[in-house]
């Protein structure tokens, strides 16, 4: 009977959905990662990225993860302070939580509230190119 | 011909706050906080305004994708250095969202400089000269001056931008 018990239990285990290792594939991803907008004074939603979520303990890199207006990723992101990389700074074995990436953007960022400083954004893009409209606004 | 806003303000008797122009005395007037689409390049439009005192300047943040500050040169702001007149009260507007304001009415003569503090590392930075026709032109503090547009140039144009 008890034996029992437990294979039943098993079973569920490796049935349930509510069980299935969390994926960041839908937002909200899960914690670590929180909603940036509640970490600083940003949009929401950013034109050209999206809704965006980052663990706080890997900032500035991130990864940063930028979902569209369904909640679907569309990308994952890192800001690279330029002063970091002048420096002779390295950046190794950044993880990529969100699967496989369609392409790459990088373009220079000012700064905003959480990375207050000149950087980069390395965007990889988890959909075709054709979808960054997606987030456009 | 062309109808300057000033103009438009001064046929319609109306008291609007409009893009930045130089502001005769009880007038509004607007400085825009602006970024390109990747946020890489980012400014304060006009850069550089003059305005008679008692006017009042209105910052707008209409940047959709980022968030700016109006924030004063005063020990007060984070240990900047002073470089607003010393009698004058500095500002801070905390960041504003896309679509937010944040205004400040300039009564003391003197030339007020001020910065973004997301940005300040980008040269996100502006100067407003608060001074009457026919006065001398005001003395900026000393140093940093290739920051921000020349007082002179201020007084002469009305506005300098970018």
């Amino acid at each position: 009977m008890k034996l029992a018990s437990i294979a039943i239990a098993a079973g569920l285990a490796i049935s349930s959905p509510a069980l299935a290792a969390p994926t960041v594939d839908q937002a909200p991803p899960p914690a670590p990662f929180q909603k940036v907008s509640s970490l600083v004074k940003l949009p929401d939603f950013i034109p050209g990225i999206g809704g965006l979520y980052v663990d706080p303990s890997t900032l500035p890199a991130g990864p940063f993860l930028a979902y569209d207006h369904d909640g679907k990723l569309v990308s994952t992101i890192y800001m690279i302070p330029i002063a970091d990389l002048q420096a002779n700074k390295s950046f190794d074995d950044l993880p990529v939580p969100g699967g496989a990436v369609d392409h790459v953007d990088i373009y220079f960022n000012a700064g905003h509230p959480g990375v207050e400083v000149p950087h980069a954004h390395v965007v990889l893009w988890h959909v075709p190119a054709s979808s960054e409209g997606l987030v456009a606004k | 011909m062309i109808v300057s806003r000033r103009a438009v303000l001064r046929i319609g008797g109306l008291a609007l706050a409009v893009p930045a122009w130089s502001a005769f005395a009880g007038e509004t007037v607007e400085i825009h906080m602006v970024g390109d689409a990747h946020g890489g390049a980012v400014r304060f439009a006009p850069r550089g305004l003059r305005v008679e005192p008692v006017a009042t300047v209105v910052w707008r943040n209409a940047d959709t994708g980022n968030a700016h500050t109006s924030t004063a040169f005063h020990p007060g702001n984070m240990d900047h250095p002073l470089r607003i007149p010393a009698d004058a009260k500095p500002w801070n507007s905390d960041y504003l969202l896309p679509g937010e304001t944040f205004s400040v009415t300039f009564t003391v003569p003197g030339v007020y400089d001020y910065f973004c503090i997301p940005h300040e590392r980008a040269g996100m930075v502006g100067r407003i000269v608060v001074a009457s026709p026919g006065i001398p032109p005001p003395i900026a503090a000393k140093g940093m001056e290739d920051m921000f547009p020349p007082v002179k140039e201020i007084m002469t144009l009305g506005m300098v931008d970018p």
